[in-house]
């Protein structure tokens, strides 16, 4: 690694007289959000609604072009993502002055924020998931399952960037203070907000309605959640961050719960089994928020803990407090007064078959035994631990960024 | 939503492979209105996929078709919206269109026709299941490969330059320490990124085999208690993917089952290697096992068996089997029961003309030139007495002019084909009424979920001699298919004369 440190002592100035770890330069315009920032979260977030969008196309339209506006979206976040990424770290290299360099690393002898490459790395992602995508579904059928291959390396893909634009904002974000440092920080709260709409689309397999009432479902929810919350919340100032990260999730998926079926469409595939005659939305959110405020209560007075204590006691909060919320929550959703634009029980996608548990407003019970119910329930409580822990982990190595 | 979905997917599969063994395409003659269309219907590799839909008109003056695939069960008003099929410019009375199947099961195409004979509409029954999974072209497979070893390589260095440097204050070099770190995060994540490609090709090989278990026709198991042939659903259960087990009974026990032709089920024994023996049978519920059927008297040997069912959606799916059989002394053959012995399958020319029992023949009447395999073809016999003239005493056999089987002689292919096409007669009903908007949709207490049997349409009061489907004449009679591929088949066609059943053998080789 010696070409390493020489090749930054060539490239940061005044290379030669700063002792290695003992100086740093001044950095300028820290004031001012990089224009990196900007098109990192816009290309997150037009990901996060075209994969929405595109979810609710398969839903109530069914299989399309390519070329629908959905997957346009998607693919415009992996490229503005990709294409800006690679300028700012080409940019950096070939053109960047001392302070660009001074806060950046080195990769394969190009030199940018790690954010940068974080992002290029999920770009890249992203377009080998096409081809690999694309011949899944030839050699297996379309869609028999979200969580496949190829679909794991799109998602892959997309933390790739999200998480890049997270970090992209970090460096800047922590070497500001004041009124720099709060706007950088909303655009990172932002950035996370989408992160958590895309981890709850990833596993709405398992968080329908009728699932509400399994174990399984809180183990998913425990394994996926936490880690985001508390990760993104640790490295953020804000005590309230769990609860904006939930609120931003809660809101978007209301809006579209709410703007969707406003827009006419019908199915073009068969066979139909569900007249559809506007988009179908996904359903109403989950009640993330009601254990992310009591995890922002219960933080902000155990900072002087250990890190697994931390985490037994936030992971333990999130879950119990996420079942006493949303267990009584899907009782109401499956009742006849849920039945209406508001809650949007009653929306089907178009191969929803009649007699399907769905149709008729009742829960799909997955555990055999209450033995069993309780041994995944126990398995959901040690991934609630166990994702918080990751959290804190991540969090506390996002706090540390500088570059 | 998709797990349901999932589990809804597998069971269907599972419970509609396979629809004929290793003969998907469908091939149907019918009327839409006043147009007669020779339908072919190519169907798709794998399930979501698109089925590939020709249509011939014999009827001059259509302008335009629509097409679209439909549940069974059902009203059109559930139909998707319909695509408007291409005319061949060389053939105007030839039109092709594509359809999605998004669902293994049951379905029907939904075919409107318009033209200067008004509107008709007809219902091509069919189902859909994967039947296998497509290989990785090289230059794809290296292209994939090249970009798996440059994301691993790009995560592994990423891993190292966020420990090396990123923690670093803008312009401090990295020390020796932060270099070390640098290294230990590349090997720690190095190995991280094994075990996840690891992972990753454990989970897509399991995933191989859950979707080439759902490729097989189900298997039976067979077993002979004196002269009776019993039939049990295969041992134990099934795991999906998802890790949930079904039971076999679950799926197609009785009473999920509809009758076609007034039989639950149809079963065709054949001796292999030479398809020298064939009877076609009905066996019958079995309350110790699931069907049961008394044997005639066969001789000893190793027996095929095929056995076509139909679904309470449709799906006509056919299950698969073998037995090796003493001589079993049996009973005479009753009701539709029939069958023969026949000469060994012959390898060289083709045979065109069986002699019948009365003394009496049948004659295909196959056309000059090769035979091409997935081509629609119709498939005429005529049938003479002894004298050489034509029969004038054919019957409706279960409903129909007659019934053939085309057999490829390696046995890996399969299709019992009626003469409006190689469809479920009790798929067509379905499709029929579903063409009726009146028609009450599936409720959930008539679903297969249910365990309850839907009301088929009643089976029409057998037809006058010229009336019976596939009629050509009173002494003609013809099928619809198309072979799946190269090989030598042979086809056994039955009629009914005068009360007694006639069974036909002849010999193709198709190139």
């Amino acid at each position: 690694m010696e070409r390493v440190s020489t090749q930054a002592q060539t490239h940061l100035e005044p290379p030669a007289s700063i002792p290695a770890g003992k100086q740093t330069l001044a950095l300028k315009h820290t004031s001012a959000i990089p224009w990196y920032v900007y098109t990192s979260f816009f290309a997150t977030a037009s990901a996060v609604f075209g994969l929405y969008w595109d979810i609710s196309w398969h839903m109530s339209i069914g299989r399309d072009s390519f070329w629908t506006p959905a997957h346009l979206m998607v693919q415009f976040g992996a490229v503005l993502a990709g294409f800006s990424c690679a300028w700012l770290i080409l940019h950096t290299t070939f053109r960047g002055d001392a302070i660009a360099k001074s806060a950046s690393v080195g990769f394969w002898g190009f030199r940018g924020p790690l954010g940068a490459f974080i992002a290029a790395w999920g770009g890249l992602a992203m377009l080998t998931s096409a081809p690999f995508d694309n011949w899944w579904h030839n050699a297996y059928g379309l869609d028999v399952t979200i969580i496949s291959p190829p679909h794991t390396v799109l998602l892959l893909g997309m933390i790739g960037i999200q998480v890049g634009g997270l970090i992209l904002a970090l460096g800047p974000m922590n070497r500001s203070e004041g009124g720099a440092r709060s706007r950088l920080e909303k655009m990172f709260l932002a950035t996370g907000g989408l992160i958590l709409i895309q981890i709850a689309m990833f596993i709405m397999e398992y968080s329908v309605v009728p699932l509400q009432h399994n174990a399984k479902f809180y183990r998913a929810v425990s394994l996926a959640v936490p880690i985001v919350l508390v990760g993104i919340a640790t490295a953020a100032r804000d005590r309230w961050a769990c609860t904006i990260l939930a609120g931003i999730y809660s809101s978007f998926w209301l809006a579209m719960l709410w703007i969707f079926p406003m827009f006419p469409a019908s199915p073009k595939l068969g066979p139909v089994y569900q007249h559809i005659t506007h988009m179908v939305p996904l359903w109403f959110p989950l009640l993330l928020i009601v254990p992310a405020i009591a995890v922002d209560l219960v933080r902000g007075k155990i900072g002087t803990l250990g890190k697994w204590w931390q985490a037994i006691l936030l992971g333990t909060v999130f879950l119990s407090v996420f079942i006493a919320a949303q267990w009584p929550f899907a009782n109401f959703l499956q009742m006849p007064a849920a039945r209406n634009w508001i809650f949007g029980s009653d929306y089907f996608e178009y191969s929803i078959r009649p007699e399907s548990t769905f149709v008729h407003h009742l829960f799909f019970p997955e555990e055999a035994t209450r033995a069993e119910f309780w041994q995944k329930m126990s398995v959901a409580l040690l991934a609630a631990i166990i994702s918080t822990r990751l959290g804190l982990a991540w969090g506390d190595w996002m706090r540390r960024i500088r570059r | 939503m998709r797990k349901i979905a999932w589990l809804a997917l597998f069971l269907l599969v599972a419970t509609a492979a396979l629809a004929h063994v290793g003969s998907q395409d469908i091939y149907y003659e019918g009327n839409a209105g006043p147009y007669h269309l020779y339908v072919t219907v190519h169907m798709p590799q794998t399930i979501p996929g698109i089925a590939k839909v020709e249509m011939r008109s014999a009827t001059g003056g259509i302008r335009e078709i629509h097409i679209a695939p439909m549940a069974l069960l059902g009203s059109t008003k559930l139909s998707p919206v319909p695509d408007l099929v291409q005319r061949s410019k060389a053939d105007p009375q030839f039109f092709t269109g594509n359809v999605w199947l998004m669902e293994a099961s049951g379905f029907q195409v939904h075919i409107q026709a318009d033209g200067d004979l008004g509107h008709g509409e007809l219902g091509v029954p069919g189902t859909a299941m994967p039947q296998g999974i497509l290989p990785m072209q090289q230059a794809l497979g290296t292209v994939l490969f090249v970009l798996m070893l440059l994301l691993a390589a790009g995560l592994v260095s990423i891993m190292g330059a966020s420990a090396r440097e990123a923690q670093l204050e803008p312009g401090v070099v990295p020390t020796t320490r932060n270099v070390r770190r640098g290294w230990i995060a590349m090997a720690a994540a190095a190995v991280v990124v094994a075990v996840m490609l690891i992972l990753g090709n454990l989970w897509w090989s399991a995933d191989r085999r859950s979707h080439l278990m759902l490729t097989r026709p189900v298997r039976l198991r067979a077993s002979l208690q004196g002269s009776r042939l019993v039939l049990d659903l295969p041992d134990g259960r099934v795991e999906t993917r998802r890790g949930v087990f079904v039971d076999w009974q679950r799926f197609l026990g009785i009473n999920l089952l509809i009758p076609d032709h007034n039989h639950l089920m149809h079963l065709f024994l054949v001796r292999s290697p030479m398809l020298d023996q064939f009877w076609h049978l009905h066996p019958t519920p079995d309350s110790r096992a699931w069907f049961s059927a008394s044997l005639p008297s066969l001789p000893a040997g190793h027996y095929q068996l095929f056995a076509d069912i139909v679904r309470i959606t449709g799906a006509a799916p056919t299950l698969i089997g073998e037995i090796d059989l003493p001589e079993v002394k049996g009973s005479d053959l009753v009701g539709d029961d029939a069958g023969t012995a026949a000469p060994p399958v012959s390898a060289g020319q083709d045979r065109t003309v069986s002699e019948l029992a009365d003394g009496g023949r049948m004659i295909w009447e196959r056309d000059p030139g090769p035979l091409k395999s997935r081509s629609f073809l119709s498939f005429c016999f005529r049938v003479e007495d002894k004298d050489g003239q034509p029969a004038r005493d054919l019957e409706p056999y279960m409903d129909m002019a007659g019934h053939a089987e085309f057999i490829r002689s390696d046995f890996s292919a399969f299709a019992h084909v009626h003469p409006m096409g190689n469809v479920a007669m009790a798929a067509v009903q379905l499709a029929d009424a579903s063409l009726d908007a009146n028609t009450p949709q599936l409720t959930a207490s008539e679903s297969s979920m249910s365990m309850h049997i839907p009301e088929v349409p009643e089976t029409p009061a057998p037809p006058s001699e010229m009336q019976m489907p596939g009629a050509r004449s009173g002494s003609e009679v013809s099928f619809p298919y198309g072979f799946p591929g190269p090989g030598t088949y042979r086809i056994f066609v039955q009629v009914k004369r005068r009360s007694h059943i006639e069974t036909g053998i002849f010999d193709a080789h198709v190139e």
